[in-house]
């Protein structure tokens, strides 16, 4: 496989006496998109949030493109230009429009001038199909919509990598399609993708590694046709078996 | 004594000569108090540090206190202590801008807390500096929320000033006072003092209320 963007080893995670994370160990190649699922409180979440650092993990190690990001002196804002995030709840700033949302972060970070920075934010509309929407609100768009802005939002920092945190679980089923559409558009792109979710056909079909996790541990992964054809340990039988 | 009403309409005047100091002490010292409210708000949703130990000290100091000894404390008491002269207006603004400025923190606080984590977050995750998620992401937000307790509280200053006449400040109330030592028409002249910042309340009032529905 290509090259390592990131190598988390030895990671583990507690928040008061609860261990979330236990001894996880990855490897993201570049391009790559990996999907996480298992059951809720399994650590999902909580492993992703530590990939770029909104959590701090207790132990272990994250090298970033050859940089220990876990370091006390490593400048994490960085890493957040670097690795994108997408949320559960979107998360818009519900008192900008469209366009706006997606100009904030990188009018603030001086990434260009207005104009330039405002023809890419289009163009990452258009991308996600709302460009029809660029003066509206966040409150007037359905879920799958403010979604779409939010991974325009991601994409407008132009990061190397982007996390995506149940993206669909907040939404609708019909609205589902729209999202699974635009993940699926950027990672034949190319785009390295952290994806943890419920949805098990982006899991198998999209995604290049599957990794299933379950109460702080990787308990297999693999690739995800494989896994799911044949899932090596029990538990992960189990719980495919009452998922599909 | 007769009550005769007419004296409560000639008595207007008089009170009005303390309007102007009424006006610059609530607006000076609502001024300092939306600003030190604004710091020490921000500082007490921390919940570290010495920024927000300052900041829950100063809330308590000045929650536990009444204004009136809060007043004759700063007018009396401080300047004794460390023998300097302050007149009375200044001490009336540092007064109410201290007494508001703990309210408005608390204002201020409740608002920045009642923000989704998820903005915070999301303004993380792009890479901004905490600087730049507080002033484009948290405060325009939680400005909307603070608006119907701020437009309280400024209320509640604005009749706060009347306690400064323990301190002899001239401002309205302090005037009507004067007005009864001379006169002793009680009914008409507090009448009139009563109606002189009823309409100055909600005169304000309905001015504030203008504004929410536009920010709306």
């Amino acid at each position: 496989m290509a090259d390592t963007v990131l190598n988390i080893t030895h990671l583990s995670k507690s928040f008061g006496d609860l261990e979330v994370l236990k001894d996880i160990n990855v490897v993201i190649h570049k391009g790559e998109v990996i999907s996480i699922i298992g059951p809720s409180g399994s650590g999902k979440s909580t492993f992703l949030r530590c990939i770029n650092l909104l959590e701090r993990p207790n132990h272990g190690v994250i090298v970033y493109n050859g940089d220990i990001v876990t370091d006390e002196g490593y400048d994490v804002r960085q890493l957040h230009k670097e690795i994108g995030m997408v949320f559960q709840r979107f998360n818009l700033f519900p008192h900008k429009t469209v366009l706006e949302n997606i100009m904030l972060a990188p009018v603030k970070l001086k990434m260009g001038n207005k104009a330039e920075i405002e023809e890419e934010a289009m163009a990452l509309l258009r991308k996600v199909g709302l460009e029809s929407k660029k003066n509206e609100m966040p409150r007037n768009l359905s879920g799958g919509q403010q979604q779409r802005v939010a991974i325009a939002r991601a994409l407008a920092m132009n990061p190397k990598v982007l996390l995506f945190d149940e993206p669909t679980s907040a939404l609708d089923p019909e609205l589902v399609g729209e999202v699974l559409q635009v993940m699926q558009t950027l990672a034949s792109e190319g785009m390295t993708m952290v994806v943890v979710t419920h949805e098990m056909g982006f899991a198998r079909e999209v995604s290049d590694h599957l990794i299933f996790m379950e109460e702080g541990f990787i308990v297999e992964e693999g690739n995800p046709k494989e896994i799911f054809a044949h899932p090596k340990q029990e538990r992960t039988r189990q719980f495919l078996s009452s998922v599909l | 004594m007769d009550i005769q009403w007419s004296f409560a309409i000639k008595v207007i005047p008089t009170i009005l000569n303390g309007l102007k100091n009424t006006l610059i002490i609530a607006a000076l010292g609502i001024m300092s108090g939306f600003i030190i409210g604004l710091i020490a708000g921000v500082a007490g949703s921390g919940k570290h540090g010495i920024a927000y130990k300052i900041s829950t000290l100063y809330v308590g100091l000045i929650r536990g206190t009444p204004l009136m000894v809060q007043a004759l404390y700063i007018y009396f008491a401080i300047p004794t202590m460390l023998h300097f002269e302050l007149n009375s207006m200044t001490a009336g603004i540092l007064a109410i801008g201290l007494n508001s400025g703990a309210y408005i923190s608390e204002i201020v606080r409740g608002a920045i807390l009642s923000i989704d984590i998820g903005q915070n977050e999301a303004g993380i995750c792009l890479g901004l500096s905490r600087m730049q998620i507080n002033t484009s992401i948290i405060f325009p937000q939680a400005l909307k929320i603070m608006l119907p307790g701020l437009g309280n509280q400024f209320i509640i200053s604005i009749k706060d000033t009347s306690l400064l006449t323990a301190i002899g400040v001239a401002e309205m109330t302090h005037q009507a006072s004067r007005a009864v030592t001379t006169t002793f028409r009680t009914v008409e002249t507090y009448t009139a003092l009563a109606l002189v910042y009823l309409v100055l309340c909600n005169g304000l009032s309905f001015l504030l209320k203008k504004m929410e529905e536009r920010m709306k």
